[in-house]
């Protein structure tokens, strides 16, 4: 076989040394390209694995359709929390707070777990999220001193989760709402508070200024996604922009339900979202009634989710039906986004919305278990 | 004192490089990739360690196989142990013998890295998810297998063994 390359080499009229040198030089040269092609797709991979495989560890926790249905048949608040016993991340809480608060506090601690997980291409997403602890503690703080809670029961209402709650449980002992916003004034959220404090006065109803927290929170989550510009961040922008859009759209059937205006509607809006954009809103604002609403969103994907639950709004006059088709449809499109990347935000995403759904689910069948005799059967087609 | 070695011999260390050092590459990142996945379980679930293990030493084969062609090359083209050089032409027929593990064993081990932390994600949602997991990491083997084989060949019909 040597002798049949020494002729081959022959035949080319080249010398054995010039073979030599374009051998070495192929095979480096081969080599640097099949490294570089070969890593990139490594380099995008590499910063998700070790998240990924800690959401799956606790994914593969999350409570099945058949543990969620034995907690809906429990016959009181009691056997509920001794069944979460059994399960240490709900344990951990459970032995200091009240069952709703534990389970608050579990997710506040999920949320601050992702933050912290999260590759640093999307991390900026998931510490804007964190902060919903923040925001809902400061609407409780707002709340409570409206209502003119003590300082104890004001305490109670606070979640012990969140980067500002050091800072929100001094307050708890404030007069009134604006001494709130007042104490507030060293945080991000000051001038969000003060912006909307003038409504307030002019109201006394907490409504704009919890309005405007939302309205930030929601803003500077959809900022946060940024351009996408890979698929990890594309995938991101959808799961965010598709919370938007459902908080603006709740936003609107909310007010048209109680027949507000476009005017009295507007400044709480989110101005532009994902797939409901700046001009669809104004639409869907401008609308007389929920109806309205429903048919000004032909053409979006939320037609279809919305219009299946008009009949059952138009009998009972609840607008429950349609935040529960929205928030399912949040479910089920988080659960479509986390496939398409499984070695990189997929996963991610199918475990946060899933916890938030079994979290959501906890606190229904809670919620109705303080109620007698409520038949199992309408707790379980309350489940989302 | 300056060694003399044949420029076949010198070729074929080249290829004996080319072997260990490209599916060493491979299985270095592959491994790294299945580490990184399992660590993350075994942060989460301590019963893990043992599958985390498992699923990070599959892509150890790809160095292995690498490791003996480029044992086999230099022991056979007289660098180890003395013996006569190889020809020229013999040599170039070595780097041939390395590329052809050294490449299979980065694309193998690469691939077998990326299955193989997916496998330890999906054992640590779903325990019965291990056998499962490891037929799925052991199918991206069969590239380096390919390598090897072909390595082994043309270092035999090449006229370097035997």
């Amino acid at each position: 076989m040597a002798d049949e390359i020494t002729t081959l080499i022959s035949q080319f009229g080249v010398s054995q040394e010039t073979v030599i040198v374009f051998a070495v030089l192929a095979v480096v040269i081969v080599g640097a390209i099949v490294v570089i092609i070969a890593s990139r797709p490594v380099l995008e991979i590499y910063p998700y694995l070790n998240p990924i495989t800690r959401v799956r560890a606790r994914k593969g926790r999350l409570f099945d359709e058949k543990q969620l249905s034995e907690i809906a048949e429990s016959s009181n608040i009691d056997e509920i929390t001794n069944y979460l016993r059994g399960f240490p991340d709900y344990a951990n809480h459970l032995d200091d707070y009240p069952l709703e608060k534990a389970l608050d506090i579990q997710l506040a601690e999920t949320y601050d777990l992702i933050s912290k997980l999260a590759p640093e291409d999307i991390q900026d997403a998931f510490q804007i999220l964190a902060k919903k602890s923040d925001i809902n503690n400061i609407k409780s703080l707002l709340a409570a001193k409206k209502m003119g809670m003590n300082q104890d029961d004001t305490y109670n209402l606070l979640i012990p989760a969140g980067r500002l709650f050091s800072e929100i449980e001094q307050l708890a002992d404030a007069n009134t709402v604006t001494d709130v916003v007042a104490g507030l004034d060293n945080t991000e959220y000051s001038s969000v508070l003060e912006g909307a404090l003038p409504e307030y006065e002019e109201s006394k109803m907490i409504l704009p200024l919890e309005s405007a927290l939302d309205k930030y929170y929601l803003e500077n989550l959809l900022k946060s996604s940024g351009v996408p510009s890979d698929e990890n961040s594309q995938i991101l922008y959808s799961y965010i922009g598709d919370q938007v859009d459902v908080a603006n759209l709740k936003l609107i059937i909310r007010s048209k339900a109680d027949g507000l205006s476009f005017d009295e509607l507007s400044p709480y809006m989110i101005k532009d979202g994902y797939q409901l954009r700046e001009w669809k809103l104004k639409d869907l604002m401008e609308s007389e009634d929920v109806a309205g609403v429903i048919s000004s969103l032909e053409g979006t994907d939320y037609a279809s989710i919305l219009g299946d639950s008009l009949s059952k709004y138009n009998e009972d006059g609840s607008i429950s039906v349609f935040e529960k088709a929205l928030d399912e449809y949040l479910i089920e499109n988080a659960k479509s986004l986390s496939m398409r990347k499984p070695l990189g935000i997929g996963p991610i995403l199918g475990y946060l919305s899933q916890k938030e759904r079994e979290i959501k689910n906890l606190k229904i069948i809670i919620r109705v278990k303080r109620e007698v005799n409520f038949p199992i059967s309408e707790i379980k087609e309350m489940l989302v | 004192m300056a060694v003399e070695i044949a420029l076949g011999t010198a070729l074929a260390a080249i290829g004996a490089g080319v072997a260990v050092g490209f599916a060493g590459l491979g299985s270095g990142l592959g491994q790294g990739i299945a580490a990184a996945g399992s660590v993350g379980a075994v942060a989460e679930d301590k019963s893990m360690f043992a599958q985390g293990i498992i699923f990070a030493a599959l892509e150890e084969t790809q160095a292995i196989y690498g490791f003996l062609v480029a044992i086999l090359l230099l022991v056979f083209s007289g660098l180890l142990g003395g013996g006569a050089g190889l020809p020229t032409t013999v040599g170039l027929v070595a780097i041939g013998a390395g590329a052809a593990i050294g490449f299979a064993g980065l694309g193998s081990g690469m691939g077998q890295g990326v299955t193989a932390a997916s496998s330890v994600g999906a054992v640590v949602e779903d325990k019965s998810m291990f056998a499962q997991g490891i037929i799925f990491s052991a199918l991206p083997e069969t590239q380096a297998i390919y390598g090897f084989l072909i390595a082994i060949l043309l270092m035999v019909f090449g006229g370097i063994l035997g």
